[in-house]
């Protein structure tokens, strides 16, 4: 019977046992172990990329822009039934209330957009959007109607308005969107920072000739709402100010936004007739009753205000 | 018998001596440790292989000879040359092993199992376990809801039922039919994958009194369940007259996963309304003069087909955002409607063409999916240029859904439904179910010449 047991070990066996591998560190528990890690890591790696993977793209956010300029000064000039000289009046006025504050100013004509045969009073609503596109990175945009002037060099719109807590002391809540019996009435629990559109009523409604708006998606969704083609169509006794009106009392997401403040705020007027009157110290005051009129009119009324513009700002 | 020399000792304490006479081996007791074996003396001769590495080896044995003494050890066995069990219980069979409990089989059999053997076994029924504990059990229901798992509670189906129902005509049986099937597909359909459904109520009432708003509920459902529902992102809206065709198709794989590529934000990719896209108006941004908006998958708010005149709302979704929101509050609009309710046949259909072609910032968040991947038209619909394979169903592509649009008006919607209802069953059928029909019924029917359904 040979070979039918092994061969006896060596009987001086070596005084260590050999080396099995090339790699004496990974003994069999440590591969073992580290094919577990392996293993571990890998579930861990798919359970994480499957989880974003639900999520994957992050949720969206809107620009936020950086404050340069602060605010765009809006004005659209009408340069056809205007005097140059007036015009260049408006826009000096605006322009070195602008440059104070570091501000910008815009100032589209009425013909440079293709209205589809509405009233040309709807060049604001379009200038107003362009002026979103030009400045990106606006904080604000303050539409300032033609017939009027910057009174008030001192007063800056992100302080005298738009900060949360002035805003909050300012708006009129839970009160008429349009006078004087609306059932619409604005919010009664609106904070300051959720304040995109700020703009006042006169004795007739909601006045468009002067309000501020906060950059955004909203503003955009806004605007261009308002120059919905189907609203220019419909013939709106007062074009884009009653369309202005609808849309308030009809869209809650955009009555959500929506600040009513005092009229002296940004919007005081030459004459009582029509609403507040101005008072020295108003930021902005508007020829209301001359536009009605005739082109002269709102000249010789301006006459008597721009000395005063003037003046106040060189004192301060 | 001799012996070159005299065996060792090996672990275990047997007696390792396969060539001698069992008896005279020196040992008459099962080994210690083995007690629970089924006592045979035998069987020690075996654990003395388990317990470690065998002595020696010829090179590399195959598997049989590997393991022969193994297997074999572990049949049971004919016992007659063994005197111990004939000793102990003489009355019983020839065959010992089928007298020893099931319990101790068992343990004996776990008592030959190495140690290594033993964790491998214990991992394999684990494994087995947590598959039976989570495919068995309502754990993957709840996995597949749980939003940062599977994420199935951030969708909400809405079907609308009830269509028209309560004024214009009384429901027959095959509108109920309808009904029901429709509702158990969308059904079955969130059970499996964990959403939720919201089955609505669409018949016509004087819910609008002073308006001519009527058949505009989609804008306020939709507004409801986002409210109700405060854990949906995505809001899938579907008609009555659909049919999910292949349940096991989880949104998130067919569609949400991969946005971006399943989506084509240019129109102009199919463009049946023929809609001039990109927008080149000079006070517009750059993204909104952008066919694709920002491009980002993240921005898009609203996912709808087109069929082969336009915009198609039988099945579409809706994103949780600001955005939506505002669409669906400008969605109606008196001014509008007072100008284009005579044009308007598809009342909210059309008003959100209106809007995407004059909106910026519906353009700019609105995407299209291929019209096929979630609302496939049966041949009948959109029919005047025959079969289009952007638009029909194909049961080899398994499309996703058939939605039989305007079945009501002269086609026959519950023949559509059912026939659909079936194809959906014979394309999913388990190997269970083929074997039943595909074999056992044919050769019942070769056999009897009845046809049998099993």
């Amino acid at each position: 019977m040979h070979f039918a047991y092994p061969p006896r070990k060596t009987s001086n066996p070596p005084p260590y046992l050999p080396r099995s591998s090339n790699l004496p560190r990974f003994r069999r528990s440590r591969l073992q172990l580290i094919a577990l890690a392996g293993l571990a890591f890998i579930t861990f790696i798919y359970l994480v990329t499957r989880v974003s993977h639900g999520h994957g793209h992050g949720a969206y956010s809107q620009h936020r822009p950086s404050g340069k300029p602060p605010v765009v000064l809006v004005t659209v000039l009408d340069e056809v039934k205007y005097n140059k000289a007036y015009i260049d009046a408006v826009k000096e006025n605006r322009i070195q209330y602008a440059e104070r504050h570091g501000y910008q100013t815009f100032f589209p004509k009425v013909g440079d957009y293709d209205l589809k045969n509405a009233p040309a009073s709807w060049t604001t609503v379009v200038a107003m959007r362009h002026a979103l596109t030009k400045f990106p990175d606006c904080n604000y945009v303050w539409h300032l109607d033609q017939n009027s002037f910057v009174m008030n060099p001192r007063l800056k719109i992100e302080d005298h308005v738009m900060k949360s807590s002035r805003l909050e002391k300012l708006m009129i809540k839970d009160h008429p969107v349009v006078p004087p019996d609306s059932i619409i009435k604005t919010f009664s629990h609106l904070k300051g920072q959720d304040v995109d559109f700020v703009l006042t009523q006169d004795k007739e409604g909601l006045s468009s000739g002067s309000y501020i708006l906060r950059n955004g998606d909203w503003a955009k969704f806004f605007l261009e709402t308002w120059f919905d083609p189907l609203y220019r169509s419909y013939n709106f006794q007062k074009a884009e100010t009653h369309a202005l009106e609808h849309i308030v009392q009809w869209h809650p997401t955009i009555l959500a936004k929506l600040a009513l403040v005092d009229q002296r705020t940004i919007n005081s007027y030459s004459k009582a007739s029509k609403g507040a009157e101005y008072q020295d110290g108003d930021i902005a005051i508007r020829f209301v009753d001359c536009q009605a009129q005739n082109p002269i009119a709102c000249e010789v009324e301006s006459q008597k205000f721009a000395q005063k513009w003037r003046t106040a700002f060189k004192n301060s | 018998m001799s012996l070159s020399r005299s065996p060792s000792p090996v672990p275990g304490g047997g007696w390792a001596s396969p060539g001698l006479n069992i008896s005279a081996s020196g040992r008459s007791s099962p080994t210690r440790g083995y007690s629970g074996s089924s006592g045979t003396p035998v069987m020690w001769e075996s654990a003395r292989l388990k317990a470690g590495y065998p002595s020696f080896s010829t090179q590399n044995p195959s598997f049989l000879t590997r393991h022969m003494r193994r297997i074999s050890s572990s049949l049971s066995r004919f016992s007659a040359v063994n005197p111990h069990t004939d000793k102990e219980k003489p009355a019983r069979g020839r065959w010992s092993i089928q007298r020893v409990p099931l319990v101790g089989r068992l343990r004996g059999m776990m008592g030959r199992l190495g140690k290594k053997m033993k964790i491998r076994l214990l991992i394999l029924l684990l494994l087995l376990l947590s598959i039976i504990v989570f495919y068995q059990t309502p754990l993957i229901y709840h996995w597949r809801r749980t939003s940062w798992l599977g994420g199935g509670q951030k969708f909400v189906i809405i079907l609308a039922a009830n269509v028209g129902g309560g004024v214009t005509e009384w429901k027959g049986a095959r509108e109920w039919a309808i009904e029901r099937d429709s509702v158990r597909n969308k059904k079955k359909y969130v059970d499996r994958w964990g959403y939720e459904l919201e089955v609505v109520d669409m018949s016509t009432k004087k819910r609008y009194a002073h308006e001519w708003r009527e058949s505009w509920e989609k804008v306020d459902f939709i507004r409801t369940s986002l409210r109700k529902y405060p854990k949906a992102e995505w809001i899938w809206w579907l008609d009555l007259n659909t049919f999910i065709m292949e349940p096991s198709y989880s949104l998130q794989s067919h569609i949400f996963d991969r946005l971006e590529r399943h989506v084509y934000r240019d129109i102009n990719e199919y463009n049946p309304l023929n809609i001039s896209h990109p927008l080149t108006e000079s006070y517009l941004d750059a993204e909104s003069q952008s066919p694709i908006g920002d491009g980002n998958a993240n921005s898009v708010n609203l996912i709808l087909p087109q069929d082969c005149s336009g915009f198609n709302l039988g099945s579409f979704f809706v994103h949780r955002s600001a955005w939506t929101d505002r669409l669906l509050d400008v969605w109606w609009d008196p001014v509008s409607y007072e100008q284009k309710h005579m044009e308007w046949e598809h009342k909210e259909q059309d008003a959100l063409e209106q809007l995407y072609i004059s909106q910026p910032w519906i353009r700019k968040h609105t995407a299209f999916l291929p019209q096929r991947m979630i609302n496939s038209f049966p041949p009948g619909a959109c029919s005047e240029n025959g079969n289009d394979t952007r638009i029909h169903y194909d049961q080899r592509d398994r499309d996703f859904l058939v939605n039989m649009a305007g079945c009501e008006w002269g086609r026959d919607c519950w023949g559509e439904m059912y026939n659909y209802r079936e194809l959906s069953y014979y394309l999913n059928r388990m190997l269970w179910e083929r074997f039943k029909e595909d074999f056992v019924a044919v050769i019942w029917y070769k056999l009897t010449g009845q046809k049998v359904k099993l």
